[in-house]
């Protein structure tokens, strides 16, 4: 599966052996011609994968090397700095590393090779009547005899998917058990997306954009060789992803928030272009806006130090909750500075379309990945120590669970 | 940056710790701010001999030589108890500006008596206004022979009517000086102001033609620093007590039991500890940047000092005032602590500029960044 030695190299042998390898194998022009000469991706992924540096940290036996973070890490700037397709999927690549991570050994051989060179995974979740209390999913999964352990079709609605369209698999979150309290009759599928009945269609958002579809799916089928973890074991499993997922998020964010900026900040350019900035009323609201942000940059390196030192550090899980109120309060601070302007939008009116979408896109946050609410609930319950609310559905049998 | 290493600026904040937590609890507090003067005489000598009054204090003249850093994380451990004393007064900004003087002299006679904690500072350094801002200053300083005379009104003044010694900032012509004066002369009529916080000591300080020294070489940049290191001493105070009544908070929470449950398990209350845990760990993000920047030297230094300033003096206010409101009804007895961290917090509203005052200057500061 790899041809290169897994004995320990130090971080510039390890950079001198990638450097001339991809000497050898890697030519960035390529991704820029047409015809026949351009790159074929799958194949280059695939050439990468097997050299061991699309996954360094997994093993050996699947397609890794077992290098720790700091190894990696020696691997992802190179290949980063080289603008080299098909780096660190084993942390990007959510669907291949829930697979790795949770998949049985069968499941591994079927997809990780196809999920690890071009076939990319959504997420299946979310449903009309399943945002916040997800393991209310209705979407149902009803077994059927066949060979290699049967199939399950699949009938329900999900939503807030993005890159539903062209992805291969969705990771997808359905009932298997009716009569098992909520979190008990869950089971976590690979499902596949290119098949008859799944329809996928796009949302509309308050911002005009559209990122987001919903995926319609009716009588759909998966095989039961694409379960992962247990039957009815899918809350467990999704736990786990979602703390991937959380991962990835997370480790972006402090990477962009780390950073402080040193340029004048956008709202004082703002209220400039207005002739505001001499308002002493609106100078105080601007200076506490850009404090937010910025207290909210100090806290994330913190965080950042915290765990170079201690591995972990609850001041991560504050920086959801304090974005929406940078979010929101940026955009109600720049409607102030345009006053009555705020009325307009389109082209001839940049800032005032830009504030308006601001302020619909400061949503984006508060609601999804995690309303307020609940990230209120998770920092209260989780760091605070503070007692659950008491949930009327927790042990009652499923199909008894008011929905609507 | 303080040549102090790491492993004994621990060493420090934890005998600190320690002692407050021997000699500064509930019931200390409430005996010292009973006292005419609000502070434990016994205490204060203690932090003399564990060399804390010298924090900032070069060791040439018999100080340890700290600095911003290690001050800011003392003061978070004194917040954390609502220490009473005249630290900020005497051993953060008479020393900073005492630090800055030329008359080698009279500094290592001045410097000593902070350090061994034989003589109480206060500093005059606003007029009525209670600004803590150049036009503020109310007080005329005149050349006479070899020496000065003050005219003029001070106030704001903390710790002044038990002070032995007395800082004032000054007009000399269109300069702004320090001068030291004799708390005890007739020229010096110290009134004592009647305040909220039963933990705060003001006082009113009309100059009629008082005698004073001129503090050499200790200019409008000397005494610019002195009140930004005061500003970052009580943000880290500010952190400090923020994050413990915090935690009383959160603590009663889980505790206290309404209706067969936790009041804590109520989302319409733990939600507002999950927005003022925010608040908490931002004040300590920027009272420890802003003592960081301070210590180094760092240019964007000012702009620092101001986000904390406002951060931590809101921060404190907001948190506290929500604390009685959680506690409920024991919150709103004299017995309980909650009240006193309220006030505290109310006072370091106005201390050395307003959270406005402050917003600006941090403006001000990122326009010309």
């Amino acid at each position: 599966m790899m041809t290169s030695s897994t004995a320990i190299l130090s971080n510039d042998d390890l950079a001198a052996e990638l450097n001339a390898w991809l000497d050898a194998h890697w030519d960035d022009q390529r991704r820029r011609e047409k015809g026949t000469d351009r790159l074929d991706v799958k194949s280059w992924l695939g050439k990468i994968l097997d050299a061991g540096y699309s996954v360094p940290t997994w093993s050996p036996e699947w397609f890794g090397r077992g290098y720790d973070s700091k190894q990696a890490r020696v691997i992802d700037d190179i290949l980063k700095a080289r603008k080299v397709i098909g780096r660190s999927q084993d942390r990007y690549n959510l669907g291949a590393v829930t697979v790795y991570r949770l998949g049985s050994e069968e499941l591994k051989s079927a997809l990780l090779r196809e999920m690890l060179t071009g076939a990319h995974s959504c997420l299946l979740y979310s449903e009309p009547n399943a945002g916040s209390d997800l393991a209310g999913v209705r979407t149902r999964a009803e077994w059927v005899a066949g060979k290699d352990g049967g199939e399950y079709i699949v009938t329900g609605q999900k939503v807030w998917t993005s890159n539903a369209k062209g992805a291969t698999y969705g990771m997808l979150l359905a009932r298997t058990d009716w009569d098992v309290p909520k979190h008990s009759g869950i089971t976590f599928f690979i499902f596949p997306m290119q098949q008859e009945g799944v329809d996928i269609r796009p949302i509309n958002q308050i911002t005009g954009e559209s990122e987001f579809n919903e995926i319609f799916i009716n009588e759909a089928r998966v095989p039961a060789r694409n379960i992962v973890g247990e039957l009815n074991g899918g809350w467990k499993v999704l736990q786990t992803a979602l703390a991937y997922e959380r991962l990835i998020m997370g480790e972006g964010a402090t990477e962009r928030q780390g950073k402080v900026k040193s340029m004048v900040p956008p709202l004082v350019e703002l209220a400039q272009r207005h002739g505001r900035l001499q308002d002493p009323v609106i100078r105080q609201k601007i200076a506490q806006a850009i404090a937010y942000r910025q207290l909210n940059a100090l806290n994330m390196k913190r965080a950042k130090a915290e765990i170079i030192a201690n591995g972990s550090s609850s001041l991560m899980s504050l920086g959801k909750l304090a974005m929406s109120r940078i979010q929101h309060g940026e955009a109600r601070v720049a409607s102030e500075i345009l006053g009555a302007a705020s009325l307009f939008d389109g082209p001839e009116f940049q800032d005032s379309a830009d504030m308006n979408f601001d302020s619909a896109k400061a949503y984006m946050n508060s609601i999804g990945g995690g309303s307020d609410q609940i990230q209120r609930n998770i920092i209260s319950e989780r760091i605070l120590g503070l007692p659950r609310e008491i949930e009327v559905d927790r042990n009652m049998p499923f199909r008894d669970v008011k929905s609507g | 940056m303080s040549d102090i290493s790491s492993d004994d600026r621990q060493a420090m904040r934890d005998s600190f710790a320690r002692l407050l937590a021997e000699q500064a609890g509930d019931k200390a507090l409430r005996e010292a701010m009973a006292t005419p003067h609000g502070f434990d005489q016994g205490l204060w000598q203690a932090m003399a001999e564990m060399g804390l009054l010298g924090l900032i204090v070069d060791p040439d003249y018999g100080g340890i030589g700290g600095d911003a850093q290690i001050l800011e994380e003392l003061m978070e451990e004194a917040g954390a108890v609502l220490l009473c004393s005249p630290f900020l007064s005497t051993a953060v900004m008479a020393a900073s500006l005492i630090s800055a003087s030329l008359d080698e002299g009279r500094k290592a006679g001045l410097l000593g008596s902070i350090c061994d904690g034989s003589q109480i500072f206060a500093v005059a350094a606003t007029g009525d206004g209670g600004l803590w801002s150049d036009a503020d200053i109310a007080i005329e300083a005149r050349e006479m022979g070899d020496g000065w005379t003050l005219d003029g009104t001070a106030s704001f003044v903390l710790h002044a009517e038990r002070a032995d010694q007395l800082l004032v900032l000054a007009r000399a012509g269109t300069a702004l000086r320090v001068f030291l004066v004799d708390p005890g002369a007739d020229t010096v009529d110290i009134q004592k102001l009647q305040t909220n916080d039963p933990t705060l000591r003001l006082s009113r300080i009309i100059f009629s033609t008082a005698q004073a020294q001129l503090l050499t070489g200790v200019d409008e940049s000397a005494i610019e620093t002195a009140l930004d290191l005061a500003r970052v001493a009580l943000a880290g105070e500010q952190a400090g007590g923020v994050k413990a009544i915090f935690d009383l908070t959160v603590d009663y929470l889980k505790t206290r039991y309404q209706f067969g449950r936790q009041i804590g398990s109520y989302q319409s209350l733990k939600h507002i500890a999950a927005d003022m845990l925010i608040d908490v760990e931002s004040a300590a993000s920027a009272a420890r940047h802003a003592a960081k920047m301070v210590a180094t030297g760092s240019p964007g230094a000012k702009e620092f000092v101001s986000l904390a300033a406002f951060a931590c003096a809101d921060a404190y206010r907001d948190v506290s005032a929500q604390a009685i409101q959680l506690h409920g009804g024991i919150a709103y007895t004299w017995e309980h602590p909650a009240h006193l961290y309220w006030r505290r917090a109310r006072t370091g509203l106005w201390l050395f500029g307003s959270s406005d005052q402050h917003r600006e200057t941090y403006l001000t500061c990122l326009e010309t960044a």
